[in-house]
């Protein structure tokens, strides 16, 4: 298995407005190894939504290469970029975005629906074991609105796994949670490190970062440093996600 | 997929209850008034036709044709009793019955009872074509028919209102009839079973009282007279009584030394066909206008489908974020609005049905509602909501994730 899964060669993102042309993302040049734990920093309009846009396959470069799990994204017609999104990437939002009329359930289903590979009964079952995982076994019916913030990140980390993806985006995922509820995500993220996966977390707070193994600094579209965190935050060393990511490692 | 896809547009249904019925209102009154008034007219061509049967259908009369010139027609074109009789025995074969087809009026009188009554003159078969109910009596015979005598079957309101009684059977009266004063013996009260709408149709007179009485009580051996009617042989088909009624033509014209076409037969076959043609195209024409009602309808879904995409905007970026493609997206739509028209349009026969069951009930017809108009109704309400949606549901899949899933 490439041991590489996400590949930025000379990325760049311009915005044409019209009138003038605004250069969000400045030949970006990144590797991020399988496994690894990674902060996506900067203030806003550092560029990091750009990047993260771009990373979870919303958005394509305007130039360079996106290489994932081997793959030229960049290249990718629309219609072939949704079943990249289904398949190779796990999104967490800052506002959750779950579908408030249904059920945390089938919330969670949504992923697997789209990739038309499990029967109904095999969706719910795994549904409700990933629910299970994050521990929210007594909850899988109640509806978004029937629950805490910080429940619902949960809901939604659930849903980010449904069809094992490679990678974990997270987008400010503690932003609008307290410090409580904050803590609990960010240990779920080490888990599912732990457990193999690879997660990129997008966020402008250092104490959120500091969870991470290596933290990218943008500045103005361009990557200005990228440091290797030899002391990440210590967490209660959760197993829940304990073999979920087949050939999973310990990196460290 | 298709299953989901259902379950998820009947939830969002669901969670907009009032909204979507609202909407489906177009529907079910569209699909609603074009069922109706298409049952309507097939409960009406049902009545025409039942009630021509009750004339029967293979009643015919020839006559000399009424178009023709004043001047044209001769004395030998009206018929006499005779050529009546030589008809007769010519087609008895292929003829179950023949009269002249006579009818008039009579004064009744008891005591200071006086009633005008209508007579029809028929001959003894009548009853096996035109049956009525012997309520006491008996039906005229062939021998009064023979001997011309003055007997008559009387209904039973005439019988009412003359002798305050249905029990009029045997009662006498004197009456002109075709310049002969003669005396009646009444042989028999009867009852017609007609329906309300049949009584509207036919302008039957109340005031008037009603009778039957041999028919050649009207015609002396001398008589002349300008039509012979006759039924062809019970079952009979259409191609057959065409046939019977050209030999017929064909017939007389040999003797009066006519054209075929120079006769008229006015046939219920024939009537019965441009009666038909004529409510089919009324049909048409009021079902098309009540179509407009579903366009109507249709705009509607596509207006509030509208609505509805630009209010799940969000959801759709989150989908698409998941991994929707963009035909995911569009087939979830056109589900939805599929569904709600369909919805409509089952409701909407289904009312239209129990209205024209509830209206025709009350006019004593029998319904025609034609098999399958369920199935058809509610497929062809969920082509209007598909085609109503597609605007709608592209607009959805078109939406741009990143913008969608920043929408508040």
């Amino acid at each position: 298995m490439e041991d590489t899964l996400i590949e930025l060669r000379n990325l760049v993102k311009i915005y044409d407005t019209g009138a003038v042309k605004v250069l969000g993302l400045n030949q970006i040049n990144l590797k991020i190894k399988r496994g690894e734990f990674v902060a996506i920093m900067g203030q806003s309009g550092s560029g990091k939504s750009t990047l993260m846009n771009i990373l979870g396959c919303l958005d394509k470069p305007s130039l360079g290469n996106y290489f994932l799990d081997g793959e030229d994204v960049a290249a990718m017609d629309p219609n072939t970029l949704n079943k990249v999104r289904n398949q190779k990437i796990g999104f967490v939002f800052q506002s959750f975005n779950l579908i408030s009329r249904m059920s945390a359930l089938k919330n969670v289903e949504i992923p697997m629906i789209y990739a038309h590979i499990r029967s109904q009964k095999q969706r719910s079952e795994r549904a409700a074991m990933l629910l299970e995982k994050v521990g929210l076994s007594g909850r899988i019916h109640h509806q978004p609105n029937e629950m805490s913030g910080g429940q619902r990140q949960r809901v939604a980390i659930a849903r980010a796994l449904a069809n094992e993806p490679p990678l974990i985006l997270a987008d400010e995922p503690t932003g609008n949670l307290d410090t409580a509820s904050s803590i609990e995500i960010m240990e779920m993220f080490s888990a599912l490190h732990k457990a193999g996966a690879t997660v990129v977390v997008v966020t402008h707070e250092e104490n959120i970062a500091a969870y991470t193994d290596r933290m990218l600094r943008f500045s103005d579209g361009k990557l200005i440093s990228d440091i290797k965190n030899e002391n990440p935050t210590p967490v209660r060393d959760l197993a829940i996600f304990e073999g979920m990511y087949r050939g999973g490692n310990h990196a460290s | 997929m298709l299953l989901e896809n259902m379950k998820m547009a009947l939830s969002s249904l669901r969670a907009n209850k009032l909204r979507s019925i609202l909407t489906m209102l177009g529907i079910i009154i569209g699909i609603g008034s074009v069922i109706s008034i298409v049952s309507i007219g097939d409960t009406m061509r049902k009545m025409f036709s039942d009630l021509y049967k009750n004339v029967g259908v293979t009643q015919a009369a020839i006559m000399i044709n009424p178009y023709m010139d004043q001047e044209e027609i001769r004395d030998s074109d009206f018929f006499t009793m005779d050529e009546l009789y030589k008809m007769k025995e010519v087609f008895g074969n292929r003829l179950d019955y023949v009269d002249n087809m006579s009818s008039g009026s009579i004064d009744i009188k008891n005591g200071l009872n006086r009633l005008k009554t209508n007579i029809e003159g028929v001959d003894s078969p009548y009853q096996k074509l035109q049956p009525v109910q012997i309520l006491n009596g008996r039906y005229i015979s062939a021998n009064d028919v023979e001997e011309r005598r003055a007997v008559i079957l009387i209904s039973e309101s005439t019988a009412l209102k003359l002798y305050g009684t249905v029990n009029a059977t045997g009662k006498h009266f004197r009456s002109d009839i075709m310049g002969e004063n003669r005396e009646f013996s009444i042989i028999g009260v009867y009852r017609k079973d007609i329906s309300p709408i049949q009584k509207l149709l036919m302008g039957s007179n109340d005031k008037n009282g009603e009778g039957i009485v041999p028919w050649t009580l009207f015609s002396p051996e001398s008589s002349e007279f300008s039509m012979i009617r006759y039924y062809g042989k019970t079952g009979m088909s259409e191609q057959e009584m065409k046939q019977l009624n050209t030999e017929i033509k064909a017939y007389f014209s040999k003797i009066k030394n006519r054209q075929p076409s120079d006769w008229y037969i006015s046939s219920i076959q024939d009537e019965m066909k441009q009666v038909d043609g004529v409510m089919g195209g009324i049909s048409a024409a009021v079902g098309g206008i009540a179509a407009i009602s579903l366009l109507v309808g249709g705009i509607g879904i596509m207006n509030i489908m509208l609505v509805s995409v630009t209010e799940r905007t969000r959801e759709i970026g989150i989908r698409k974020a998941l991994g929707a493609s963009t035909g995911d997206i569009l087939v979830q739509f056109l589900t939805e609005s599929a569904l709600l028209s369909a919805l409509g349009g089952l409701i909407g026969v289904l009312l239209a049905m129990g209205l024209v069951s509830l209206g025709a009930t009350a006019f004593g017809l029998s319904v025609v509602i034609r098999p399958g108009i369920i199935l058809v109704a509610v497929l062809f309400s969920a082509i209007v909501g598909i085609f109503f949606g597609i605007y709608p549901a592209n607009k959805a899949a078109k939406e741009d994730p990143i913008v969608a899933l920043r929408y508040e």
